[in-house]
């Protein structure tokens, strides 16, 4: 008999099987591996499966997602972080004598105006509704005034935009100042404003000073209200002031507060060019 | 995720590669018992034929984060057998590794002859399985490992040739050397 004719059809490598070999083999001793053999390999294997990482790839398949989206949110905080520290570098960027396009805040801004004729431009013309700090009316009807706002305001909260009021009417009431809790930490701030108030406006630089450092305190002194904004007093001033006031406030090393200013003014002059260098002014 | 009957051995060991302790433990159970005769019968001594079982397991546990299916998983799995076998005949026997080589055409001759045996020594089924490992057991090495790798393994004569990296003719002529041997033992 022949192997072929003993194959075992449809058997891996059936050209070469013989059935009753395979049928008698089956029946011989069916030896295995010891039990504590077995125990050692899977413990063995589950050991190697806990200790080391998964392949690559795998790895990647299951946290791709989760990773994808940690680095989205991680470059869109820094690209919006980075967009806002570059935001103070344009103000370096644009000339110092362009004159500024005045716009009333909370206003669409107007067309785009060549930029020949802002430069042959004497001087900004004054928004109609700009509050004028030197009126006429008698220094000490302005202090009474004042005092009498501090005091209403120091009793009840104060809503954000009232600021300004504050101001116009405690300008002209130096003494208020002692009395302030924050008064002196605002002394360079009101010092800074001073110079650019009283050149704009003509009034005295203590009314002015004092003006500014009673607006802050006003703020500061509200049980439950946060400190006032740096661009507090300047809500209906032109852009020039503002950009005035932050080059200041960066020369005294507030960059700080000069940052938050400068993203206010940014919001209120989307369109209003920025000046090179701010801190040279 | 458990694994079944239907998912084939190269299902498990990739699910293995991915870090599915279940997966091995379906795969050992299914070749625990053939891998271990393969060696037991190769080497004819249960404690080496345990260090090797051992040692190839480890070896499949440590290479199992580069397995890729590139053939029958027993194929990889018994080729891994028989490089470890290599080695302890190296080691241990040289002799024997020697007569790996060694197509063993006329060890024919050598086997007892069951013909010869007297009417009332006819074996029934048990002892005649008894008998076939005897006969086994004399095969030249290579003989043998083509004979238990078919059995043991399931294989077909091109993956026994891939296991022992010889060529297809070459694995069919063992087999057919192996299987005329066991025939003529057993007196058929």
């Amino acid at each position: 008999m022949t192997v072929n004719d003993r194959n075992s059809g449809g058997l891996p490598g059936a050209e070469e099987r013989d059935s009753r070999l395979d049928r008698l083999y089956r029946e011989a001793e069916r030896a295995g591996p010891p039990a504590h053999l077995d125990a050692a390999l899977l413990a063995a294997a589950r050991r190697e499966v806990g200790a080391r990482p998964r392949p690559l790839a795998s790895a990647l398949r299951k946290w791709r997602v989760p990773v994808s989206i940690a680095a989205l949110v991680v470059l869109s905080v820094s690209l919006v972080t980075l967009v806002r520290e570059e935001g103070g570098d344009e103000l370096m960027k644009v000339a110092p004598g362009t004159p500024p396009a005045p716009k009333p805040s909370g206003m669409a801004p107007p067309p785009a105006q060549p930029a020949q004729a802002d430069a042959a431009r004497p001087s900004p013309p004054a928004p109609a509704a700009r509050p004028e700090p030197a009126r006429p009316a008698p220094r000490d009807d302005r202090r009474a005034d004042a005092q009498a706002e501090l005091g209403t305001m120091a009793d009840r909260p104060q809503p954000f935009l009232a600021a300004p009021r504050v101001e116009e009417r405690a300008a002209g009431s130096p003494q208020a100042a002692p009395d302030m809790e924050d008064g002196a930490m605002r002394a360079p701030a009101a010092v800074a404003r001073r110079s650019a108030k009283s050149v704009a406006s003509g009034a005295p630089a203590a009314e002015v000073e004092s003006a500014r450092m009673m607006a802050g305190s006003a703020q500061s002194g509200v049980p439950g209200q946060g400190k006032a904004p740096p661009w507090q007093g300047y809500e209906k001033e032109p852009p020039q002031k503002w950009l005035d006031r932050i080059a200041e406030l960066r020369r005294q090393g507030e960059t700080a507060v000069a940052g938050e200013m400068l993203a206010e003014f940014k919001r209120r002059f989307p369109d209003h060019p920025l000046p090179p260098d701010p801190g040279a002014r | 995720m458990s694994w079944g009957a239907e998912s084939s051995d190269e299902e498990l060991m990739l699910g293995y590669r991915d870090g599915d302790a279940g997966a091995f433990d379906s795969l050992y159970a299914r070749h625990k018992g053939g891998l271990y005769r393969y060696l037991l019968r190769q080497c004819r001594d249960a404690a080496a034929a345990e260090e090797l079982f051992q040692d190839v397991w480890m070896n499949l546990i440590r290479a199992r984060a580069g397995y890729t299916v590139q053939a029958k998983f027993t194929t990889y799995l018994y080729r891994l057998a028989h490089n470890r076998l290599i080695d302890h005949y190296r080691k241990h026997a040289r002799a024997t590794a020697v007569a790996f080589d060694d197509e063993g055409g006329d060890a024919l001759l050598e086997l007892p002859d069951d013909r010869v045996r007297p009417a009332d020594d006819i074996l029934d089924a048990k002892r005649r399985a008894a008998r076939l490992l005897e006969l086994i057991a004399t095969l030249p090495p290579a003989q043998r490992e083509a004979f238990l790798l078919q059995q043991e393994g399931g294989m077909s004569v091109e993956a026994i040739a891939q296991a022992t990296g010889v060529t297809r003719e070459t694995a069919k002529s063992r087999l057919r050397y192996a299987l005329a041997k066991l025939r003529q033992g057993l007196g058929e």
